[in-house]
């Protein structure tokens, strides 16, 4: 269907904000806590099935390399394993794992004939044990010839011959090439007063959750069916194609969620490992567990994020205002292409950031490197693209002699320009930019941080404040995971990423909630009673949560996108509604009054203006399971109180054809202001934290409390990704930091005293109750705004912060040099 | 001898037994020798503390001893707590403060938290950041946690006196 | 990552275990507090066929003085070292170094001598040992000889122990009256081991310094003593000047290798920062 440019679909929210709300708005303590406080979860490695095997994958040490051959006599033999898989065994009863790439690139649960990265499966034991399964695998002498290694993202980009990881696609290991220009950049540029220009490279990173993936499988010789339980998401909406890896119909596999220990992304799919286990649970003949292990998880976990290299412009008039951008970027996804360019159609969403920018060029060039794949990481490509921007803002701050903050003013997006379609024809439902950059301002005391610099300065200390002023696009539409792909091959082009929930009021009035997407560590149980409670007046006590395997659920994508509350509030709201109105019903019987006469109060319903004619909602429900005969006659009328609802994406229209409007794709958009305040130590390049301010706008606020909590614990990520984490390959393709020993995660000790959170509420005119996301703002803000607080604090030197992380050696090396060249 | 044996140990105040090769790992052998899987495996290596349990009153890492070191010993695990109807003081507080996300750090975090305040009752804010220090948590930015120890610290003095 | 399998011996005598140590020498490892063992058993960066655990033998936790020695027997846990006045009266230096050993419940199990043994060039302790001219009282079936420090740390992860030999106690002479220590690191976090750490001790007699001692460690295949430093030291006035003169010395005495996290120059800047700055706060000490 053709619409026209900009067209904006009419909102279809039916729950308006309130200014009060009977459970939405409070700072509830989490409906998920007491099992986790208690040791009673469930996560993926407390699954223990009846004579259940256990599962541990040999890894290659090669980065790239061809399997000769592959000798398992001697793990054969060994006591206690039950089977032992090649690739290539396994290629014979399963196929390919799944991949949304276009043209796909085919990756297997065990490498067939070539390993593309270290740490990728060669061969995986069955035994009695995990440690049993590990010594048959010290035990498997595999023969490799080794190939050229890629690394370096440029190299890649001219790989010819024996370095080519996946020759099918061609002889070439860049994956996806394409240029698209938004609005009118020539004229902008020709227009412009100046041009800044920064070359900036954002590092590999990952969610590395403290649990790893898991998955147990389960085989029904009887019935042809797999059972699987996974810490796995998605597998209400595209579980199946597990199924179509392990060649069998659909419905011949049941996926079970368990409580997840953390995603941060990382988790979206996990379809590796649920093929993996199903593969060898039917080949054992009993039920097998593969948990991967730290190193399974960091070098082979299909997770690390975005690994980018940008030459970006930015043109501007001398007065400040930003007119347009170019952005030539180079993409390191690793050895495999699972979600294709996934992570740039998301970036998209918010490339020219909250400024009034009006057009943009995307160069981009994805290639294929001897390294784990992509995959997400909460922000999903766009926290690449705040700190691009923020980095561009900074320098053309510096460049004019303009405040970094007047600059930002000036160029916010102004609260009355809503909903505002930006460049790329996304649409930004809503905000007040300005509010939040207020609110921020007034937390942090600027004036007196700016004298204690003065006065450090003097003593010889590095004390800076930096800003940002950063989207962030929530509620993910599909169309962002193939948007970029070549107009001839667009691939599947898929356009709904709905969410579904069902409600039971039970025969006392009780409620319990299905949710048909996993427990990923952030708080759908308590999102959904509070909506569910606000919704029917219920006391939150009263209802508890579930969640549906797949044999059960309905069309659900799950959390990722910062989309889940907002998803679910649409769901919860829609099957509330239809609740409502057969509790309405029914008590309209039993009060002998008219539906439209009657109101809900806090756990009844009564008659509107007659106080005391009223029925509790236990009393209600009650009569609506056993005593359903005894009401009048009402047509359709059945007995129990009962509904499901299917929650399509509140707004979204599709890419034009030639991709010169990639239609509303993200729209829900919050906002943030970040001012960290650190101190560096010029001589060990150490950095420390003297003050936090994060200011969100996520609209209307279900949670407060645990809403700071994502914020608070977004911006450690973000620390994190600023400071401390990168997955390190050395030139052969080594993967030198596959340990949380290695792979500095902040401790308590490398995270502010107290991130100062504050909160500006813009309602968003789309969804139920003007809900937006927030899940993954902290590490979209925080990134940027540090970068500039280390750059302010060494602005006496001279230096330029235009890579991350900065390391202590990285920062004190760009010290040295800032010195020897007659920087301080 | 790599053949198994029988460990015997107090585990949260109950005599416990099961067989255990000599190279099993106390985090192991606590999960599915005794079938408490509320301590949790992170890592493997003794750096982000998910597996924290307390022996004779003091924390380890129980990815770093076998279970045949524990011979003897008295463990205490998170089952051994409190349950959702008679929380201990800080469990309570991390559900008040937010302590907690995907809880897959919680219980190492919890008896990290109980060993300070046992050994230190009335911790202030320096011992709780050393104490909660030694443990990763990847969702909650530590703040809530530490808000959590000293809310029940305060509570259990309060108690105590 | 499961460990290999291993025979385990859980000898109940001194004796008994050194006569396991005879038997099965390379063989075998001794599991003390296992807090460097077990993750490298859990890697599997080591199969030894023999496990011989001593956490059992009586009589080896101790941390007393002794005949103007402070000794730390085998079985002393960090967090016993650490907490003990003992080592805040007779070794300030180690005192101060402590706090920057690892985490709570590493400390609960770890012991300094096992610390000593694994001998990881960016561990603390044997920087301090080596400080401190700490003797080891090594023990075998065969006998028993005190090695001292600056003969026991070998190499990278290894030492001047034999396969059947155990390290039963450390002994480190008190430090001399008046004496001020400091110690200094940075490491990529808390409690992680260091890139680099710097432990001194100064003497100040008639106004000047004397009987400097300046080790380092995350410099090279182990601890090591900046002598050029402190010949430079010995006799200056103390001072700012004095310091970093002797920091640059520091800084040229070392040859540090090269990892992902340091090179080598900044190891080479951070032995002059930290030197200079763990001599003004060892000199600010002195009584």
């Amino acid at each position: 269907m053709t619409r026209e440019r900009h067209y904006i679909p009419e909102s279809r929210q039916r729950e308006k904000p309130k200014s009060k709300y009977f459970a939405i708005g409070h700072s509830m303590k989490r409906v998920e806590d007491t099992r986790l406080l208690t040791g009673s979860g469930t996560y993926a490695d407390d699954v223990s099935l009846p004579n259940m095997a256990h599962a541990a994958v040999l890894r290659s040490p090669h980065a790239h390399a061809r399997i000769v051959s592959i000798d398992k006599s001697k793990a054969e033999a060994l006591p206690g394993v039950i089977c032992v898989m090649t690739g290539a065994e396994a290629a014979e009863v399963t196929g390919p794992c799944a991949d949304f790439s276009s043209p796909p690139t085919t990756q297997h649960c065990i490498a067939v004939d070539k390993v593309r990265h270290v740490g990728e499966a060669v061969a995986a034991v069955v035994a009695e044990s995990r440690y049993i399964a590990e010594d048959a695998c010290e035990l498997i002498e595999v023969e490799y010839d080794p190939l050229p290694v890629v690394v370096d993202l440029e190299e890649a980009v001219t790989s010819t011959g024996d370095a080519v990881l996946h020759p099918e696609r061609g002889d070439t290991n860049v994956a996806l090439q394409r240029t698209i220009t938004f609005g009118a950049v020539d004229e902008d540029f020709a227009a412009a007063d100046l041009v800044i220009e920064r070359r900036l490279r954002w590092p590999r990173s990952g969610g590395t959750p403290i649990e790893t993936v898991g998955a147990t499988a389960h085989y029904d010789r009887g019935t042809g069916k797999f059972t699987i339980h996974a810490n796995t998401s998605m597998y209400n909406y595209v579980g199946w194609l597990i199924a179509v890896s392990l060649k069998v119909d659909p419905h011949r596999l049941n996926i079970v969620p368990t409580d997840a220990g953390g995603s941060f992304g990382s988790k979206l799919f996990c379809h590796k490992v649920c093929t993996l286990a199903g593969t060898l649970a039917r080949a054992a003949g009993r039920p097998v567990k593969y948990l991967e292990d730290r190193i399974d998880n960091m070098t082979s976990g299909d997770a690390h994020g975005s690994d980018r290299l940008y030459d970006a412009q930015l043109a501007l008039k001398r007065d400040g205002t930003m007119l347009s951008m170019r952005l030539k970027v180079i993409d390191d996804y690793g050895a495999y292409f699972q979600y294709g360019v996934g992570q740039h159609g998301n970036a998209m969403a918010q490339v020219t950031g909250p400024y009034g920018i009006t057009s943009v060029e995307v160069d981009l060039t994805a290639v294929l490197t001897n390294k784990c794949q992509q995959g997400a990481y909460r922000g999903f490509g766009s926290e690449v693209g705040n700190f691009v921007i923020e980095r561009l803002v900074d320098a053309a701050c510096e460049e004019l002699g303009l405040d970094p903050v007047e600059m930002r003013r000036k160029n916010l997006i102004p609260k009355d320009a809503f909903p505002y379609i930006m460049p790329t024809g996304n649409m930004y439902d809503s905000g007040d930019y300005h509010a939040v950059l207020d609110e921020a301002l007034g937390m942090i005391d600027l004036e007196g941080w700016r004298k204690k610099q003065a006065e450090a300065r003097k003593e010889g200390r590095y004390i800076g404040i930096g800003i940002s002023t950063c989207q962030e696009r929530s509620v993910f539409s599909a169309t962002e995971f193939w948007m970029w792909n070549p107009n001839e091959t667009p691939g599947f082009t898929l356009s709904s990423s709905p969410e579904s929930v069902s409600v039971n009021i039970d025969p006392t009035g009780k409620a319990f909630i299905t949710l048909n997407a996993p427990f990923w560590g952030n708080s759908p149980e308590t999102m959904a009673v509070q909506v569910l409670a606000e919704k029917l007046e219920m006391d939150p006590a009263d209802i508890s949560v579930g969640y549906a395997d797949s044999d059960k659920g309905f069309n659900s994508s799950g959390p990722g996108g910062s989309r889940f509350t907002v998803m679910i509030a649409g769901a919860v709201s829609g099957a509330a509604d239809v609740i409502r109105e057969k509790m309405l019903r029914v008590a309209s019987h039993m009060l002998e009054a008219d539906p439209s006469d009657l109101e809900f109060r806090a756990g009844s319903i009564g008659v509107q203006g007659v106080p005391g004619k009223e029925k509790t909602l236990a009393e209600v429900a009650l009569h609506a399971h056993y005593f359903r005969l005894d009401l009048p006659e009402d047509h359709d009328l059945t007995s129990g109180i009962d509904a499901a609802y299917v929650y399509d994406h509140p707004v979204t229209t599709m890419p034009s054809e030639d991709r010169s409007d990639l239609g509303i794709f993200y729209p829900i958009v919050g906002h943030m202001c970040h001012i960290p305040v650190v101190e560096v130590d010029v001589e060990t390049g150490k950095v420390d934290f003297l003050d936090y301010v994060a200011v969100h706008d996520c609209g209307t606020m279900v949670n407060p409390m645990t809403l700071a909590g994502h914020v608070r614990g977004g911006t450690v990520n973000g620390i994190g990704s600023a400071l401390y984490e990168h997955f390190h390959y050395d030139e052969s393709g080594q993967l030198q930091n596959a340990l949380l020993s290695d792979y500095l995660h902040p401790t308590l000790m490398e995270t502010p005293v107290d991130i100062r959170v504050g909160h500006v509420e813009t309602p968003s005119p789309f969804t139920e109750y003007g809900i937006k996301g927030g899940g993954e703002g902290g590490r979209m803000g925080a990134p940027p705004a540090i970068a500039a607080a280390i750059e302010d604090a060494l602005k006496p030197l001279g230096v330029k912060v235009d890579s991350l992380p900065l390391t202590p050696k990285v920062l004190r090396g760009m010290i040295r040099e800032a010195e020897a060249n007659g920087g301080g | 001898m790599t053949t198994p044996r029988t460990v015997e140990l107090v585990v949260n105040g109950e005599r416990r037994a099961a067989d255990a090769e000599p190279r099993t790992l106390l985090s192991d052998f606590l999960r599915e020798g005794l079938g408490l899987t509320g301590t949790h495996v992170g890592c493997e290596h003794g750096v982000c503390g998910a597996c924290t349990v307390l022996v004779d009153g003091q924390s380890v890492r129980s990815c770093l001893m076998l279970a045949v070191q524990a011979e003897g010993s008295e463990v205490r695990t998170i089952e051994g707590l409190g349950g959702a109807d008679d929380m201990h003081p800080l469990q309570e507080a991390f559900w008040e403060k937010h302590g907690l996300q995907c809880g897959f750090c919680t219980p190492g975090m919890l008896m990290t938290a109980v060993e300070l305040l046992e050994s230190t009752p009335g911790a202030g804010m320096d011992e709780i950041r050393e104490a909660i220090s030694s443990n990763l948590c990847r969702c909650t930015g530590y703040q809530t946690i530490v808000e959590a120890v000293q809310a029940a610290a305060e509570r259990m003095q309060g108690e105590g006196q | 990552m499961k460990p290999p399998p291993f025979d385990y011996h859980c000898p109940e005598t001194l004796d008994e275990a050194l006569a396991l140590l005879a038997e099965h020498g390379e063989a075998a490892k001794v599991l003390a507090g296992g807090q460097s063992l077990v993750p490298m058993l859990n890697l599997r960066a080591v199969h030894p066929e023999v496990l011989i655990d001593i956490n059992r033998l009586p009589g080896l936790d101790h941390v007393r003085i002794e005949d103007g020695e402070l000794r730390i027997g085998a079985l002393a846990r960090h967090r016993a070292v650490l907490e003990s006045p003992a080592v805040r009266e007779a070794s300030p230096l180690m005192a101060a170094a402590y706090p920057y050993v690892s985490h709570g419940p590493i400390r609960n199990r770890g012991t300094l001598c096992g610390n000593l043994c694994h001998n990881d060039p960016a561990s603390e302790m044997p920087a301090v040992a080596l400080a401190s001219d700490a003797e080891m009282m090594l023990q075998s079936a065969s006998g028993a000889r005190t090695v001292g420090a600056e003969e026991f740390f070998t190499g990278t992860l290894s030492t001047a122990a034999g396969a059947d030999e155990l390290l039963v106690e450390v002994r480190v002479p008190q430090a001399p009256a008046g004496q001020g220590a400091a110690f200094h690191e940075v490491s990529p976090r808390k409690g992680d081991f260091a890139y680099v750490a710097v432990g001194a001790v100064v003497s100040l007699s008639g106004g000047a310094c004397s009987g400097a001692r300046i080790v380092c460690a995350g410099v090279g295949d182990g601890p090591h003593r900046a002598r050029a430093a402190e010949d430079a030291l010995e006799g200056a006035a103390p001072g700012e000047g004095a310091f970093r003169q002797a920091a640059a010395a520091a800084a040229d005495s070392i040859d540090p290798g090269e990892d992902f996290h340091a090179d080598a120059d900044y190891r080479r800047d951070l032995v002059r920062s930290l030197t200079r700055r763990a001599l003004a706060d060892a000199a600010s000490r002195c009584h």
